[in-house]
């Protein structure tokens, strides 16, 4: 037995000794230079961003197959007439293609895909598209120009706020129209309700969907599809290259019970959910990945498309995995079983340590330099390329409760202290409390260390509306006390500060503010914020909730969520594609926002979309930093600048800052 | 002892039954709103169809009415088709992970019950031995030791111990991975080449004679094994020594002694068996506890257990995906209390003849 004790006591010691010592990586092995390789038609090339560097690198145990540890594999649906979430287009982006994609890193330059190419009308309101002949759908199918006419008709037709439609919708319906809800009885009163648009005279129903189809148009024996817009769109080709542009097999989604084509039954498949959706975790594109195993929640495969009309891909295959602990994750890194992962920004400082390549971005080259800083470790790590998307606190207006589904997020949902009002954002001077109450230093050190600078608006720099000296938000509690003393949420006419009934400034309230879970950095949004509102009245409690993104997205859609931080990944480099969603679209829903509000956005974004002069639409956008400022509808926060991480032997990655994730084709390993 | 048995076996059903009420009640804190999530996968976007749909599935009628339509599902007098129903197997639907109950637990839990297989004999009999050798070497050096084996694995923290296991023995060593099995052999246990008899990769491995998967399956349980086993044997450790040195000091294992029996027969055939009766009862529910889901091992290992799925059910608020497990798990513990009940009899025969 002593024997036995000290022989594990050895074991023991041994192998903390092993890990202490122990290397953290694979063996080193020499570079090759990396390989640009010709494109075999015209459509995107694949070519290499980073400089490679000319010192030893690392070799990757497998190159055969590429892995990413994820928090969290969440895919809403893999359907792109329905997924608007950056998960869902990842793997869309891969097995589906679309008409025309983004030229490399541009996020304004386009190269054909499934269009050969396209003519444009004398006044840009009627789009030729040439259809690439000889390309095949994983399932076998041919692609035709009908099935591409069919994808967009099906998507438009299948509309819904839940879906990225919106973006297809105005430019065929015109501004602002942006659901076929609208186009059936000109007001939309029957959005997001199949039951109440089916309900609607057969020949409205018949006469949208013939609009659609009149819209756009096949051709079979010429090879085209020619759409017709409502008038001019000048983003139009940035909008069909994302992935709800993708094109379906007909034949396939017909058999598989999708809409049959016909317009006496489309409104069946209206405002489709991802759960109903056949859709959803099924895939048939012609992209040069195919969908292997959807586990979602745990983890999903793709496979090389071996007939894609291109050259296949280099990869084998893709894995995304997901691995909700951080340490197993990093582990993961480490010992080489994963070529990248989520690294919140808590655990940078982890990751930096094991950093062999750096490579940072200049605004100048819009180009990363790489440099070997430590040959002896494994991770390549891209710093200082500004983000183009941003988190904003997100207030809703008139929170969605009632007797038979009451909310769980609002507490009592009374003013009692110990909950919150359904209409309790509505009050100007509250959300404006809130906004006084959050601290961008701290939040920029804690969260980003110092990668990031304070957000004064929705508009990013390079867009018109884009201003250094706009008003906007800091923290100042005082500001905020002084904001709920005035607010007045038992509309009695007394602010809150001199209510003698009591009101919020007395009565205090408790609310949860929800996050999606894995994303430490809305945890501490919500914490900050939180922490802050204690300190402006101890009455004041903010609750934060962890949320699986499908859980926080559906509440989100319900408008069940009071407080959130809603992020937005821009889907053009346009200020009219952050002022909609956040005002008249999908987060001004979520928002619940008042249609007279909505009215005032949409006078400004009707002028800005439709005029071409960047000066002039500059100040128009200007109007509307300045009324989203006063009615303190969202605090916008940080826009941060890269810092990712990577295995220094994974080569090809187009980091196009616009692409849902990452593009898998062009990506190999040494 | 057979009598005893059948008294046993007839008691399963009110158990079951109890079990079912028992969770119906927790249910029906939920808003109706919340149970539609029992019938219906979607949650309705347009709030003004709700009221209907409570309607429709009589989430709205008295409770007896709903607890019948919770066991046997309800039927759409229309189309005839079946909703819910636990006594069919449907728990609902889990909103935070896009899929039946039934089928998650369908999913996940021969994961579990692998892991658990494996770790139940290191966990008991080791923890068991462990103990018998604290107690018989008493306050020697043995005994020592395991006593501060002991505390050390009851006050490490099971995640704490898990990582520490994965940093040295992955991260550096790259000995055992996390997960379940390699992704080369994921795609052959997929294949249609791979008959999957029971689903449990290591079983099915050694049926169709592929020890490289065996081996492999192997190497990923590991480290969740020694991490259960770690933190579990200080307990059985602990419990085993002190029922072992009451037992000890028996006047009937002194008579054994005096009667010249040799010292191992008198530990081993005497004195042991009868100090295993709380260490049955405990290690009943060591097993229920496994087969429940090992929560922070199966995290920490990434390992697709029923245990990290309920956790992501517990954190996202996703209630009846949580009582759906709380039920599987309640099946598995009147199941293990019968195991135990009769292990008992068998152990000692004063309880079969009470």
């Amino acid at each position: 037995m002593r024997k036995l004790f000290a022989l594990l006591s050895l074991l023991v010691v041994a192998s903390m000794l092993l890990a202490a010592c122990g290397t953290t990586a694979p063996t080193a092995a020499p570079a090759e230079p990396e390989v640009v390789e010709p494109a075999p038609t015209d459509a995107p090339e694949v070519t290499e961003p980073t400089a490679a560097p000319e010192t030893p690198g690392f070799t990757s145990p497998d190159a055969t197959t590429f892995v990413i540890a994820e928090s969290e594999v969440g895919i809403d649906t893999l359907d792109p007439a329905l997924a608007y979430d950056t998960a869902s287009a990842e793997v869309i982006q891969n097995t589906y293609e679309t008409l025309v994609f983004y030229d490399g890193e541009a996020t304004d330059a386009f190269v054909p895909m499934l269009a050969e190419s396209w003519e444009v009308s004398e006044d840009g309101s009627v789009y030729t598209f040439k259809i690439r002949s000889g390309v095949k759908f994983h399932q076998g199918g041919d692609m035709t120009p009908s099935d591409v006419a069919y994808s967009f008709q099906r998507g438009l037709l299948q509309g819904g706020y839940s879906s990225p439609q919106w973006l297809l919708a105005e430019p065929f319906f015109g501004v602002g129209n942006d659901d076929v809800s609208i186009v059936v009885d000109g007001e939309g009163a029957c959005a997001d309700d199949r039951e109440c648009l089916s309900a609607l005279p057969a020949e409205d129903l018949v006469a949208a969907c013939e609009k659609v189809q009149g819209a756009i148009v096949a051709d079979d024996a010429a090879g085209t599809v020619t759409m017709t817009l409502a008038g001019p769109w000048g983003p139009f080709l940035p909008t069909i290259a994302q992935t709800w542009g993708s094109v379906m097999d007909k034949e396939w989604v017909i058999e598989t019970g999708g809409w049959d084509g016909s317009c006496d039954t489309w409104q069946n498949f209206y405002g489709m959910s991802s759960a109903d959706d056949p859709f959803s975790t099924i895939a048939n594109g012609t992209g040069p990945f195919t969908l292997e195993k959807f586990a979602n929640g745990e983890e999903i495969i793709l496979a090389r498309n071996e007939s894609y009309w291109r050259e296949p891909a280099k990869l084998e295959r893709v894995v995304l995995k997901s691995v909700p602990e951080w340490g197993t994750r990093f582990s993961m890194m480490q010992a080489g079983d994963a070529d990248l992962a989520t690294v919140p920004s808590a655990n940078r400082s982890q990751m930096d340590e094991l950093v062999g390549e750096k490579c940072v971005f200049s605004i100048e080259t819009n180009a990363y330099t790489c440099e070997v800083v430590d040959d002896t470790m494994p991770f390549r790590v891209r710093l200082g390329r500004p983000g183009i998307s941003q988190d904003v606190i997100l207030y809703n207006w008139n929170i969605a409760t009632s007797e038979e589904s009451p909310n769980p997020y609002i507490g009592s949902g009374t003013m009692d202290g110990n909950g919150v009002p359904a209409d309790f954002f509505s009050d100007v001077h509250v959300r404006r409390g809130f906004s006084y109450a959050f601290d961008w230093e701290t939040f920029i050190s804690d969260v980003y260390n110092g990668e990031a600078t304070q957000s004064f608006q929705l508009t990013l720099p390079g867009m018109p509306g884009f201003f250094l000296d706009t008003p906007h938000y800091t923290l100042d509690l005082e500001k905020s006390a002084e904001e709920f003393k005035m607010a007045d949420l038992d509309k009695d006419g007394i602010p809150a500060g001199e209510d003698p009934e009591g009101d919020v400034w007395t009565v205090g309230f408790r609310v949860q503010m929800a996050y999606n879970q894995g994303n430490p950095t809305r945890q501490t949004t919500a914490e900050i914020l939180a922490g802050n509102l204690a300190e402006v009245n101890e009455l004041f409690v903010v609750e934060t909730l962890g949320l699986p993104w499908p859980a926080y997205l559906r509440s989100q859609r319900a408008k069940q969520i009071p407080l959130m931080t809603g992020g937005w990944l821009e889907d053009i480099h346009d200020p009219h594609n952050w002022y909609q969603p956040y005002t008249t679209g999908t987060y001004g829903g979520r928002q619940s926002l008042p249609q007279d509000v909505k009215d005032q956005f949409s006078a400004i974004l009707d002028r800005g979309v439709s005029e071409t002069d960047p000066a002039a639409r500059a100040e128009i956008y200007k109007e509307a930093n300045q009324l989203y400022y006063d009615l303190a509808v969202g605090t916008p926060l940080v826009l941060a600048t890269g810092h990712g991480f990577s295995q220094r032997w994974v080569q090809g990655v187009i980091l196009n800052p616009i692409f849902p994730g990452l593009y898998y084709y062009t990506i190999y390993k040494d | 002892m057979v009598n005893y048995i059948i008294r046993r076996l007839l008691l399963v059903p009110l158990l079951l039954f109890g079990v079912t009420v028992l969770i119906f009640v927790m249910m029906s804190f939920l808003q109706p709103v919340e149970r539609l999530a029992l019938y219906m996968r979607d949650f309705p976007k347009n709030e003004k169809a709700i009221p209907a749909l409570i309607a429709k599935y009589d989430l709205d009628k008295p409770i007896y009415v709903q607890y019948w339509n919770w066991l046997m599902g309800k039927v759409d007098s229309a189309s005839g088709e079946r909703s819910g129903g636990i006594l069919f197997g449907d728990f609902g639907y889990s909103r935070s992970q896009s899929q039946p109950v039934s089928e998650l637990i369908k999913r996940r839990f021969p994961a579990t019950l692998e892991l658990t297989i494996w770790a139940v004999a290191p966990v008991i009999l080791v923890g068991i031995w462990l103990g018998v050798q604290a107690a018989v070497h008493h306050n020697g050096f043995i005994d020592q030791a395991a006593r501060v084996f002991s505390i050390i694995g009851t006050s490490f923290p099971t995640f704490v111990f898990g990582l520490l296991m994965l940093m040295i023995f992955y991260a550096n060593l790259q000995w055992f991975p996390p997960g379940r099995i390699s992704d080369e052999f994921a795609r052959i246990i997929e294949s249609e080449a791979f008959h999957r008899y029971t689903t449990l990769y290591t079983f099915d491995a050694i049926l169709n004679g592929r020890f490289d998967i065996f081996l492999d399956a192997m190497r990923h349980l590991l480290m969740p094994i020694l991490t259960l086993s770690y933190i579990s044997w200080a307990t059985f450790l602990r419990v085993t020594r002190g029922s072992m040195l009451e037992t000890l000091r028996m006047e009937y294992v002194t008579t054994a002694r005096a009667k010249g029996l040799p010292e191992r027969d008198v530990i081993y055939k005497h004195a042991q068996p009868n100090a295993m009766l709380p260490v049955v009862t405990m290690a009943g529910f060591s097993v229920v506890g496994l087969l429940a889901g090992a929560v922070m091992t199966e995290t920490v290992f990434n390992y697709p257990g029923i245990g990290s799925a309920a956790v992501r059910a517990a954190t996202s608020l996703d209630v009846v995906a949580m009582l759906g497990f709380a039920l599987f798990d309640g099946f598995i513990l009147i199941i293990a209390a019968l195991v135990v009940d009769i292990m008992y009899a068998l152990v000692d025969p004063r309880v079969r003849l009470s």
